[in-house]
């Protein structure tokens, strides 16, 4: 009891306590708490699937909220009036024994199946609706084809065949049309995955050897985020990936401009050439550091769009040879396709001819930055924990990067556009 | 008499064994370690399920508050994503396996036969059988955290096929199936137990509407534990011998069907749910009545849904597969199933209420609890609603706003009941009387820790936080909710330290508590506490529904009643009394034997612990199912030592 000596020392101690407290919530405050306004927010949404699906938690919402006003109110007042305030009530004769009242009983059942009803219609009229495409939708659906793995999405488009190649394919962003449903067709080559874009859909699972799909539109053009709904292994938590929605101009270009090979760098003199490109890279990252930057923050929509157009004056076409070089005798390209680059690869790893017109990287994880590509490739088992492509390619072929093959390969992933 | 009263005598007077050979020599120590281990007596068991249950409550509390602190700030580095999966398992696992459903067994176990009357259960060494599987169910289970494989981190659900050996390759996962193997040989062992005993045991006039509701719960429970437990020992072998002898149930490159796995599971799963809860309802049942003075409000009903409830879960299980893409049809009837248990539930939150309504309201520690049950329990009932609507669900599930759900369910429902029964029958059972300030002060803590770090979740999992994940980045909007929420865990922490604290001084400081401590309904609180090993001196004979509350305002009769029961009991010998047995015990290290041998997949060892656990069953039949007889004087001591005559 010494440490406490007197009430105004524990009122000193609470008072501190208190402060300290405020100061680390105040820090740490966003109104994003209470408005739910982020990023993956289930409350601000942007597509009929979610806004039905938003409708239906509205209306359980509201049951509930007045039955639980109602019956909180009666328990409370029971609380309250029958409380025994003495010890004289305590030991008063014992109130009357009563067993019920079966009137009331009935009558409580009859009004609890009532509201039952009420939430009932909305459901059953939003599983039909969130199920499949409406029928006035089907003919100008989009085809999509989802397909994760441990720790990834692979999405394909059927519907833009390559010459020779199958179809368009690419990594953790999936682009669509905005106001054209969407239908998404939902595989997973190892374990249990889930596909979820909260601002534009409600989860469905993506379960091996079973074909599952869903259906989603965006209503207006945006960056919106998706991350892995089931628990699938190590690295579940940074298992994430982005939807850009396009209105149909930029879509189409998107389209050309991926379905075209990889991207070739023009030569320049050697007088022209930038020197010290991405010079020095921060080597000292922390263990889940975050990997975005507060301007991305600001407007990721413009940041896509930004990394679409290759940026002449950065590129170091020397550096970028040597790049190219090295993801051959580094063996990057047994497992990653770069179509028109080199043969080898496979579809059972991200694609990446077009890397470089990405947002983001390691599965949505890190912003597309030299130095977080960097980061990235020069230790991925510290970025992902359980890394497959540390624990199947780095380690067994013994891939040792040094800071200016990094320097080379950033170059020419970067090049990608 | 009353008509449904029937006398009846257990047992008959038995010849001590003609040859005692060692092989089946009976222990007969009742102080001392040997006395705990080879006891046969359900008030032992009970507390040995207890404390070993209140064990693992703290080991799966501190597991939640590391999980806390990792999420305490986006981009935290205190866990590896290894360890907080692994913390994220073992919490699930724990708190169902080795918490709250072993702390429901120790009240099955002390509080249901005293309840009914009896002086055991109906086979006392499968009762001890039962708690040595169980502690060794729990052995294997957190072995890992000893072993350089580690513990399991498939998730308390264990998807196939994360669960193969492909994608877990160490013996982790193989712990994690026999642990939970054994766990529920154990569940059924002693189910099966309180089934019979409930159905053979009562004492005379004690007629199936007259059992005391938590009595009925048990029932109940028991049922729904042999009806669902085969659901999921299934699906462990299979996946067992997926792992161990290269099957193919759920190995996808050959045909197997992972889909199947989340079936089998929440087939067990869900009514596995109503397993944690009813039996909390049952507490909840006998503390209001016995706080408000007055009975049960529409006793029938409120069992009658709490058999509804437990007929109903097992008829929405995919309500958990909302997502896996099952069509609408299936989505809708599931959809509408769930919705339909509301209306048992909330039959009861009406009963409740309605047992308060025009009583004296006692506010004790015990009554505290049972308050902040129902006001906890209807805010997880009531967003248990919104997962029953499907397209709702879509969004919310796996979310944290499914860790809100189940843990208003599960702490503010289970776990307030269990420490309200705690309290409740703590004067009973150790027979000292807790602080009632202390009591309180730990449960207001407890309240406001808990909303604090659950309320939050609410709010995270609509902006789109999922679970079971080791970071998040700081631009999501989560970071306030996730903060305050750690914080709320802390004040819990505290909370359920000090509630410990108090517990722990009562046990060894606390002031003796009177007979009939609150002024009880129920039979028991008509034993001297802490209850005599037999005890029922002469087993009662019951009138009402509320036995012991009528036995009060009947004095005389029953008086009279149980003196002439008393000399019928003695003219058959007197009170009867199981011997003690080392073979229970001999059987369940056998089953330990067994369970490490089969994870790491050697057969030698597995059928070397087979061989064990078979001759620790046949000797248990050989020694046959003896006892002895207890004779009492007027004042209650035994006058005779059973053993001398030996």
């Amino acid at each position: 009891m010494r440490l406490i000596s007197s009430p105004s020392t524990l009122a000193r101690w609470v008072r501190a306590a208190l402060a300290l407290g405020g100061l680390a919530l105040l820090t740490g405050c966003d109104l994003n708490f209470w408005t739910m306004k982020g990023h993956q927010s289930t409350i601000d949404v942007d597509g009929p699937v979610a806004k039905a699906q938003l409708h239906v938690f509205y209306v359980t919402c509201w049951v509930t909220l007045v039955i639980f006003l109602i019956v909180g109110s009666v328990l409370a007042y029971a609380i309250l009036k029958f409380r025994a305030r003495t010890d004289a009530d305590e030991h008063a004769e014992p109130p009357e024994q009563g067993h019920g009242n079966p009137l009331i009983e009935l009558g409580l059942i009859g009004a609890s199946v009532l509201a039952l009803v009420i939430i009932a219609i909305p459901t059953i009229e939003a599983i039909g609706y969130t199920y499949d495409v409406p029928a006035e939708d089907k003919a100008t659906a989009f085809e999509v084809n989802a397909t994760a793995y441990q720790w990834w999405f692979k999405f394909e488009y059927p519907s833009e065949q390559i010459a020779g190649a199958g179809p368009l394919v690419a990594a953790n962003e999936l682009v669509i049309p905005v106001g054209r449903a969407v239908h998404i067709n939902l595989r997973a080559m190892d374990v249990i995955h889930s596909f979820w874009v909260p601002k534009l859909a409600g989860k469905v699972d993506m379960i091996p050897n079973r074909g599952n799909f869903l259906w989603l539109k965006a209503e207006t053009p945006g960056y919106y985020w998706g991350q892995c709904a089931e628990y699938c292994g190590d690295s579940h938590a940074v298992m994430r990936f982005r939807v850009i929605a396009l209105g149909p101009r930029d879509f189409n270009e998107w389209v050309n401009r991926q379905t075209a090979p990889a991207r070739e760098v023009a030569k320049v003199a050697a007088a022209d050439q930038p020197k010290a490109q991405f010079a020095s890279y921060r080597s000292d990252w922390k263990r889940n550091e975050k990997g975005w930057s507060p301007e991305f923050e600001l407007n990721p929509f413009q940041g896509w769009q930004a990394q679409q157009e290759p940026d002449a004056n950065h590129e170091n076409p020397a550096l970028i040879a040597q790049g190219r070089a090295l993801f051959q005798s580094k063996t990057c390209f047994s497992c990653h396709v770069i179509r028109g680059h080199m043969v080898g690869g496979s579809g059972a790893y991200p694609d990446l001819t077009h890397v470089g017109a990405r947002s983001t990287i390691a599965a949505g994880l890190l912003e597309n930055t030299p130095e977080q590509l960097a980061r990235w490739i020069s230790h991925p088992d510290q970025v992902k924990p359980g890394n497959k492509m540390y624990a199947t390619g780095y380690i067994p072929n013994n891939i040792k990067l040094t800071p200016d093959d990094v320097a080379a390969l950033v170059a020419y992933l970067r090049s990608l556009k | 008499m009353d008509a449904t009263v029937k006398t009846h005598f257990i047992g008959k007077e038995d010849k001590a064994p003609a040859k005692p050979s060692f092989v089946l020599w009976r222990p007969s120590a009742k102080t001392g370690l040997m006395s705990w281990l080879t006891t046969v007596d359900h008030k032992k068991i009970g507390f040995l399920y207890g404390s070993f249950a209140l064990f693992f409550f703290l080991v799966g509390g501190v597991e939640a508050l590391l999980i806390r602190l990792q999420l305490m700030h986006p981009n935290n580095t205190l866990l590896t994503a290894q360890q907080y999966n692994t913390l994220f398992t073992m919490h699930g696992t724990t708190m169902i396996f080795l918490a709250v459903m072993p702390l429901g067994a120790a009240f099955f176990n002390f509080i249901m036969p005293l309840q009914i009357g009896a002086r055991d259960v109906a086979f006392p060494r499968l009762n001890a059988f039962s708690l040595w599987t169980f502690v060794a169910g729990a052995i294997i289970l957190n072995i890992g955290w000893f072993l350089p494989d580690g513990a399991p981190d498939a998730g308390w659900f264990g998807y196939a096929p994360l669960t193969s050996k492909l994608y877990n390759p160490t013996h982790a996962t193989d712990f994690w199936i026999l642990g939970l193997q054994l766990l529920g040989v154990a569940s059924i062992a002693a189910a099966l137990n309180f089934i019979v005993t409930i159905i053979n045991l009562r004492a005379p006039g004690m007629t199936m509407m007259r059992l005391p509701v938590f009595t009925w719960m048990t029932l109940i429970t028991s049922f729904l534990i042999i009806l669902s437990f085969p659901a999921i020992t299934i699906a462990l072998v299979e996946v067992m011998f997926d792992r161990q002898f290269g099957t193919n149930f759920f190995e996808v490159s050959n045909g197997g069907m992972p889909i199947l796995w989340q079936h089998l599971f929440w087939i067990f799963g869900h009514p596995e749910v109503y397993i944690l809860i009813l039996p909390a309802m049952g507490i909840v049942s006998e503390i209001l009545p016995t706080f408000s003075r007055k009975p049960l409000f529409g006793y029938p009903i409120v069992v009658f849904s709490g058999a509804s409830i437990g007929f109903l879960g097992f008829t929405v299980w995919s309500h958990h597969m909302f997502t896996t893409g099952m069509g609408t049809v299936a989505t809708a009837a599931f959809s509408l199933a769930t919705m339909a248990i509301a209306v048992p539930t909330g039959v009861k939150i009406f009963n409740w209420i309605g047992t308060l309504w025009g009583g004296h309201l006692k506010m004790r520690t015990p009554m505290m609890f049972a308050l902040g049950f129902i006001w906890m329990f209807m805010i997880g009932g009531f967003s248990g609603v919104m997962h029953a609507a499907a397209p709702a669900d879509a969004q919310q599930q796996d979310s944290y706003f499914v860790i809100a759900h189940f843990h208003y369910v599960l702490i503010g429902g289970s776990i307030f009941a269990l420490l309200a029964g705690i309290h409740y029958w703590f004067p009973l059972v150790i027979g000292r009387q807790v602080s009632d300030f202390w009591g309180k002060l730990s449960f207001w803590v407890i309240f406001v820790g808990f909303n604090v770090t659950f309320f939050p979740m609410h709010f995270l999992g609509l902006n789109g936080m999922p679970r079971r994940t080791f970071t998040y980045d700081g631009n999501m909007g989560w970071n306030t909710a996730n903060y305050i929420a750690t914080i709320g865990a802390l004040i819990l922490g505290v909370g359920i330290g000090l509630y410990f604290a108090v517990m722990i001084y009562t046990f060894f400081k606390g002031e003796k508590a009177n007979r009939d401590h609150w002024d009880g309904r129920t039979l028991e609180w008509s034993l001297p506490n802490p209850p005599p090993e037999y005890n029922y001196r002469v087993i009662p004979t019951i009138h009402a529904r509320d036995a012991y509350w009528y036995e009060k305002h009947h004095r005389e009769e029953i008086a009279q009643e149980n003196a002439v029961h008393a000399q019928e009991d003695e003219a058959h010998g007197g009170i009867h009394m199981p011997y003690q047995s080392i073979y229970p015990l001999v059987a369940s290290c056998g089953a330990l034997l067994g369970g490490f041998g089969a994870c790491y997949h050697t057969l030698v060892v597995a059928l070397a612990g087979g061989l064990v656990l078979l001759s620790g069953i046949y000797l248990w039949a050989m020694e046959g199912a003896e006892g002895y007889h207890i004779h009492l004087d007027a004042e209650g001591r035994i006058v005779e030592d059973p053993h001398a005559k030996h």
